[in-house]
């Protein structure tokens, strides 16, 4: 590898990531602290993960991207594979088989490696067929090739991380210059058929192969209280997370003086709802700041997939920022009463091994398009 | 490649845009969760997390006029748990076992309560001191323990029914306790214990313990000694007659200050569970009854007042008088012939004051019944007080006025009665009696002060001051003899009212026994009145019943507030009319001989001693008797002498005496007082002048004294 390619480097993107990181840091320190007799055990994991993920970072960093959309078709397969693994081999937790454990490693969430897999295989696929997305019937096999993992996803079921998945998959279409008003159709009709069916489910009584508490939880959001227990039942994420960045006011309570997070009144702080820590405890100014910093991340990861060489780095770049934005859209969003309760989480900052390796996997390939898709050459 | 470039790089400065656009939006959604709705989202998150666990102030200390303690509040350690840190600690059924063993309490039921799904749990509330102690050492997880208060009321009976009763949960509920809550009571503190989302209260966080402010403290009107007198002189004649109920009162007429206020039966309020609710009830100011002979009283004030007679008016009792088609009678029909409006008093005759009633008529006759203050609350500081039934005054007629006039038909309280007679005792002034003079707080600051409140003038003062010498004679020539207070210018009268029967009409065989009256009569420093309810045997009348207890009540009350003795006056209205030359013979038996001597002295008569000693105990004439001026009073000196310690001493002669005043005296030579009978001594064993060994006893035959 060519280390004088790395004085090519986006700095701002690398600054804002490592303030977001450390930042992710400060605000486990407090979110799980009360969760284990070691206050900071969860913290000590953290780090550690990010240690692993940086190494993998540097480890891919050294392999040029361009090697990847060779390898676009077999990262495809290892994915299907993969997610089937775990439906057949997964563990349960809260409803949802997820986890696969691989004997004295800690368990892992195959969903979270393979967004990255898929977006390169993904970024090859529409490559591919790049020009060439103009029409329905032209762009029906790449609904198709993500469908698949989709449906896999939806097995298990996890509705939020399929629905990332179709992020991912309408916003590289849309940066490859699929037709829009085929992709539009697609995901308004999505979210009107998603509605319609809800509607008659509820108002109706049609049956669907999913659980009420899991339908529930995506529209409760629109109006906590009633959840048919008073905001005691399937509101109660909303309303505590509400409550708890409502009280933060403007400056927080303090680091572990969040009554809302360290009282247990919120639950999931120190992973769907670390959002909520942020606000309760650091008030408007923590809450608005990493706002601030995941909009320079996301507007530099564009920025670096618009400056790529070649096409495919720019897919990739933009799979990974449809990633990271739709996980922070929607993490935010829920926290916030905008979005139904999926329980996703935030990028770099909520806790969890899986998800921050794939992350700074994800941050390894923007960096890889970034150092090497310069068009600029010496 | 350039073409479908430009087309990619429009497309990523569109998501460019749509992505700041989301941006913003999530901004303006935290900013608005935040700063709009932050101040409602905040309670929310306070009302999350804490919960209150109440903490009792401690009531107010009520304290006689004297300072003496008549309720305390005593501090007891109430023992709770906080059923999550019970858990946490994996013991529960060895906390159980150990509570339990020191509580002696169920284990089981325990151990469920201790180990509920609850933030806080009382295992037992207020403990006895030594248990708290071993529970405080056994230092348990998760049971704690709060200083809670409980009134005690150290004098068990006494004065039951003015403090009344305070319950568990530290409220007054009855008498002054009651009706002073809001002062006596405090301000409850909280513990306040904040919780997190499982209820479970936090091990570290603060159990912030707001502290109770704890009540004001009372100072009533009453005095311990004279409730103590007035309880003991109940209890005999509640017991003795084995009456159905008791009631006295013992106010100060120049202020309306009840110094004492008792009934029978009572009850202890520190065990108030233990004795039926009957015994709870305080006739003196929530029940009524007709109250007889006692209320002429007032007849005869208006009569006075409206001058329809004066002491020296001329009435013929025949024994009996129609009024319309009824006929009302003096007891037994017994005839009292001619007699003076103040005999028709001393007598209790029905007739005179039939008549007198008649003259009045029925609207001044009202008119007064509503200016004493019956058919209405006094406004004492009690609660549950009776207002009393008048005969309604539209449909009244002239036997309704015929036996109102000689106190049946109107039904009133105790304290009704004896606040109306007061007034007479004050002068023609009635005040408004009352319980509490001061309200002290915890700074020792006065916060509310009952000063005396005068009502009404009922009667001009001429009138009282003519009436209270026309009572005195009823209690020395009358039917209150058995009131007669020596060393004391008594007035009084007696009642004897028949019962209404809850059928209807007046029962065969009840009565109620009552004496009221006051003491000294020319400037009265108590007023008493004693009501028997359903005394049993013969004689049920007040006179029998009713004024030796009186007598008792107001002779040791009187002494014991240091009243001076004046000579006992024998009805000076009669005295008046009478040679001027005759004086009366004091009564100096018992007295120290420079007192008695003076005393003599004072009446413009001589004195002779005879005898040594330091005690008179012998006088001649005997007090009472009529005597010319400067005739000589005979004073024989007691035997027995102080410093001189043979241990030998000389019987007195105790003829005559009560019971009280044979017991004193004999206390005074070192005897002992074998009592036989009731009454008056008229037979002793060893005879006067036998000398006999001090410490020996001395059998005395009492008796009642002939009508």
């Amino acid at each position: 590898m060519n280390l004088k390619r790395l004085k090519f480097i986006d700095k701002p993107f690398i600054v804002t990531l490592l303030i977001i990181l450390a930042f992710g840091i400060i605000i486990q320190s407090s979110a799980s602290s009360g969760i284990s007799s070691d206050s900071l055990y969860y913290v000590k994991k953290q780090l550690f993960m990010l240690a692993v993920g940086l190494i993998g970072v540097i480890i891919i960093i050294r392999y040029d991207f361009t090697e990847f959309k060779n390898f676009g078709i077999l990262l495809y397969i290892l994915s299907v594979v993969l997610l089937i693994a775990v439906l057949v081999f997964g563990t349960e937790l809260r409803g949802t088989t997820g986890w696969i454990s691989l004997g004295p490693l800690p368990a892992i969430q195959p969903a979270e490696f393979t967004k990255v897999m898929l977006i390169l295989a993904f970024a090859d696929f529409v490559n591919r067929r790049r020009g060439e997305l103009d029409t329905l019937i032209k762009m029906l096999p790449c609904f198709l090739y993500m469908g698949l993992p989709f449906i896999l996803i939806m097995m298990q079921p996890d509705l939020g991380t399929a629905l990332v998945y179709i992020a991912i998959t309408v916003i590289m279409m849309f940066a490859a210059g699929a037709n829009i008003r085929v992709l539009l159709a697609l995901v308004g009709g999505g979210i009107f058929l998603a509605g319609l069916i809800l509607f008659l489910h509820f108002n109706l009584g049609i049956a669907i192969p999913l659980e009420d508490y899991q339908l529930k939880r995506l529209i409760v959001f629109l109006d906590p209280y009633n959840d048919g227990q008073g905001g005691r039942g399937a509101g109660w994420n909303t309303i505590q997370s509400l409550v708890a960045i409502g009280s933060g006011g403007f400056t927080g309570k303090g680091l572990h003086n969040g009554t809302q997070v360290q009282l247990n009144f919120l639950p999931e702080h120190h992973t769907d709802f670390i959002y909520a820590v942020i606000g309760e405890e650091l008030g408007f100014i923590g809450a608005a700041f990493l706002i601030i910093l995941y909009g320079i991340l996301i507007m530099r990861s564009l920025y670096i997939a618009s400056e790529s060489r070649e096409f495919f780095g720019t897919l990739v770049v933009i799979g990974v920022t449809a990633m990271w934005l739709f996980h922070i859209f929607e993490n935010i969003g829920m926290s916030i009463g905008l979005m139904p309760i999926t329980g996703i989480p935030l990028p770099f900052i909520s806790y969890g091994g899986s998800s921050m390796i794939t992350n700074l996997l994800a941050v390894a390939l923007i960096l890889n398009v970034n150092i090497r898709g310069k068009k600029i050459v010496f | 490649m350039q073409t479908s470039n430009l087309i990619v790089r429009k497309r990523i400065i569109t998501l460019f845009l749509l992505f700041a656009v989301g941006f913003f939006g999530l901004g303006f959604r935290i900013f608005w969760v935040q700063f709009v709705r932050g101040t409602e989202l905040s309670e929310k998150a306070m009302q999350n997390r804490m919960r209150d666990v109440p903490v009792e102030s401690k009531r107010g200390i009520i304290f006689d006029r004297n300072g003496q303690e008549l309720a305390i509040s005593i501090s007891s350690d109430s023992i709770y748990a906080i059923p999550a840190e019970v858990l946490a600690s994996g013991q529960a059924e060895v906390i159980a076992q150990k509570l339990a063993d020191v509580l002696d309490m169920d284990q089981a039921a325990l151990l469920e309560r201790i180990s509920k799904q609850s933030s806080f749990e009382w295992v037992k509330r207020q403990v006895d001191p030594d248990k708290s102690a071993a529970i405080r050492d056994m230092d348990l997880p998760g049971i704690d323990m709060t200083e809670e208060s409980r009134r005690y009321y150290p004098k068990g009976t006494l004065a039951s029914h003015v403090l009344g009763i305070a319950g568990m949960d530290n409220t007054g509920l009855e008498g002054i306790d009651y009706y002073y809550n809001d002062l006596v009571g405090g301000t409850p503190g909280r513990i306040v214990i904040e919780h997190d989302a499982a209820n479970r209260p936090i091990p570290e966080a603060t159990h912030k313990y707001i502290a109770p402010v704890d009540g004001a403290n009372l100072i009533l009107t009453i005095d311990e000694t004279i409730q103590y007198i007035t309880e003991r002189e109940l209890d005999k004649v509640f017991t003795e007659r084995q009456a159905k109920a008791a009631a006295a009162i013992v106010m100060d007429p120049a202020t309306g200050e009840i110094l004492a206020l008792a009934n029978r039966p009572t009850f202890d309020p520190n065990n108030f569970g233990d004795y039926p609710d009957k015994n709870r009830r305080n006739w003196c100011i929530s029940d009524v009854y007709e109250p007889g002979s006692t209320m002429k009283i007032t007849t005869a004030a208006m009569a006075l007042e409206e001058n329809i007679v004066d002491e020296n008016t001329k009435f013929y009792c025949p024994g009996y008088i129609k009024v319309g088609k009824e006929t009302i009678g003096c007891p037994d029909r017994k005839a009292h012939g001619d007699q003076t409006f103040a005999e028709i008093v001393e007598n209790s005759c029905n007739v005179g004051f039939v008549q007198v009633g008649l003259e009045l008529g029925l609207s001044r006759y009202f008119n007064y019944v509503e200016k004493f203050g019956f058919g209405k609350v006094t406004g004492i500081d009690l609660p549950g007080e009776a207002a009393g039934i008048l005969v309604n005054k539209t449909n009244a007629k002239q036997i309704d006025l015929a036996t109102m006039a000689m106190g049946q038909a109107n039904a009133v309280t105790p304290l009704q009665l004896i606040t109306a007679v007061a007034a007479v005792a004050n002068n023609g002034m009635k005040m408004q009696p009352h319980l509490v003079k001061q309200v002290v707080n915890n700074e020792g600051e006065i916060i509310k002060e009952n000063q005396p409140v005068m009502v009404q003038q009922v009667v001009s003062e001429n009138t009282a001051d003519r009436l209270c010498l026309i009572l005195e004679g009823e209690v020395i020539n009358g039917t209150g003899k058995n009131a007669y207070l020596e060393g004391y210018r008594c007035a009084g009268k007696t009642g004897t009212a028949q019962k209404i029967s809850p059928t209807g009409g007046y029962m065969a065989n009840e009565y109620v026994g009552s004496f009221v009256g006051f003491a000294p009569a020319n400037d009265p420093r108590l007023v008493c009145l004693v009501a028997v309810d359903a005394p049993q045997g013969y004689p049920y009348y007040g006179g029998w019943v009713a004024a030796p207890a009186f007598r008792e009540i107001m002779r040791d009350s009187l002494r014991y507030l240091e009243e001076p003795m004046s000579e006992t006056k024998n009805s000076d209205n009669q005295s008046d009319v009478e040679k001027t030359e005759q004086v009366i013979a004091p009564d100096v038996v018992n007295l120290p001989l420079a007192e008695a001597i003076s005393t003599v002295k004072d009446r413009g008569l001589e004195v002779k001693v005879s005898g040594t000693g330091n005690i008179v105990w012998q006088q001649t004439p005997v007090a009472g008797s009529k005597i010319n001026k400067g005739s000589q009073v005979i004073i024989k000196m007691s035997p027995f002498d102080e410093e001189n310690n043979t241990g030998e001493v000389t019987v007195p002669d105790l003829q005559g005496k009560s019971m009280k005043e044979v017991a004193s005296i004999l206390a005074e030579l070192g005897l002992h007082l074998i009592p036989d009978g009731s009454g008056l001594a008229y037979e002793q064993l060893p005879e006067a002048g036998k000398v006999i060994s001090a410490g020996s006893s001395l059998k005395v035959k009492f008796q009642p004294i002939g009508e």
